[in-house]
């Protein structure tokens, strides 16, 4: 059970770039054999991103996806921990 | 000879030895882009000699030495080559694979100045300054400054159409090409291109791999992001797949946020002006036929 309390917030070794409603980002690696690990963002994913400014913990970001998609609270709490658990790499957590 | 140019890309390079440095001998895959001087947009300074790093400089980027084995990429060796970093100064290190010797040079450079430095221990008396990997890796950081794209591709013009197959190793560029040349076309290259935006849009340019190659340019009308398929099929790919699908084909060296920066901002822009889709093909002329068709509509 993630922790609801937890402020995460982006790591500063990923390059982020918006496009549309979409993200993609790119880490920063110091070996080649790292490459390739571009990720994207769809109009969901870059609504939670957006969400991780150094204020939002976790209980707020599963309640403004509730607002923004008329989602019940069952459905949030899995899409945004299943968030978390995938951006993992992107994300530093406290 | 002591100084020589070359235009790869529209990037014009000049070589040059100072009159007790090496002899500069480029290998015959150069012959066709060297020209006849002009302004250089880029100088590199060759010497022999070994080169002492300052002792607070920091490795940034490291590149092992791999091999494709049994279409494995098998590692062999930890050290090929490596990016290091002294204050605004950047270095890059390399050994030589296909020397069969334990020579090594290194290349003295700057995302912000146009004249660098390269030392080669050898104490042969013919240097090529672009002896893999030298020839890819300082194309590559060329392309960083200009804010152009290197990427593995091949690419064709066929009817005064400029076409991009793009994949990693193993997708299929090589017979795309191969297939395009059969049916008529002019092959820019079969491997990797180098994308550049000019006043009129994008072009690909070859950069030199083969003997004989001479350069190529063509404009750049469609990219396809390629894959084997057992029929042919065009997925068009748009927004944030197309730029993520595009990046991994690029070559890059994502040790400095900067530079990953200017990449995306570089492949966002080309994935706004120009048209791409994933492709499904068969490897045989049928592919031709479909995109030739699907051009029609």
């Amino acid at each position: 059970m993630i922790n609801l309390s937890i402020i995460p917030l982006r790591s500063p070794s990923v390059v982020t770039r918006k496009t549309g409603n979409e993200y993609v980002l790119v880490p920063v690696e110091n070996n080649i054999a790292d490459m390739n690990s571009v990720y994207t963002l769809n109009e969901t994913g870059a609504f939670l991103w957006e969400l991780i400014d150094g204020e939002n913990n976790i209980e707020d970001m599963i309640e403004a996806l509730i607002r923004e998609y008329d989602v019940d609270e069952q459905t949030a709490t899995s899409d945004v921990s299943e968030f978390i658990t995938e951006m993992s790499k992107y994300l530093i957590i406290n | 000879m002591r100084n020589y140019n070359l235009d790869i890309a529209g990037y014009n390079i000049r070589f040059e030895s100072e009159d007790d440095g090496p002899e500069l001998v480029p290998s015959e895959r150069f012959d066709n882009f060297i020209c006849s001087g002009g302004k250089p947009d880029f100088l590199i300074r060759v010497h022999t000699g070994s080169f002492t790093f300052h002792e607070k400089t920091e490795r940034v980027f490291n590149a092992p030495y791999v091999e494709e084995v049994n279409g494995l990429m098998m590692k062999k060796n930890d050290e090929f080559w490596s990016i290091f970093q002294y204050n605004n100064d950047l270095f890059l290190k390399t050994v030589f694979p296909y020397s069969g010797n334990n020579e090594e040079a290194v290349l003295k450079f700057s995302l912000s100045q146009s004249v660098w430095d390269l030392w080669f221990s050898s104490k042969s008396k013919g240097i090529d300054p672009l002896s893999y990997p030298l020839d890819g890796l300082i194309l590559y950081y060329l392309t960083v400054i200009s804010g152009d794209i290197m990427i593995h591709a091949s690419g064709v013009n066929y009817s005064g159409k400029g076409y991009l197959f793009s994949g990693v190793s193993g997708k299929g560029k090589s017979t795309m090409a191969k297939l395009w040349d059969a049916f008529g076309a002019e092959v820019i290259h079969d491997d990797r291109l180098i994308l550049r935006s000019e006043s009129d849009g994008f072009y690909m340019f070859n950069t030199p791999v083969y003997k004989n190659e001479k350069p190529a340019k063509s404009k750049l009308d469609k990219i396809f992001l390629i894959e084997h398929g057992k029929e042919n099929r065009i997925v068009p790919a748009g927004g944030a797949q197309c730029v993520s699908l595009i990046m991994a084909n690029c070559i890059q060296h994502n040790w400095d946020k900067k530079i990953i920066t200017r990449l995306l901002d570089s492949v966002s822009g080309l994935c706004d002006k120009i048209p791409a889709s994933r492709l499904f093909f068969k490897p045989d002329h049928s592919i031709i036929d479909f995109i030739c068709g699907n051009e029609k509509r």
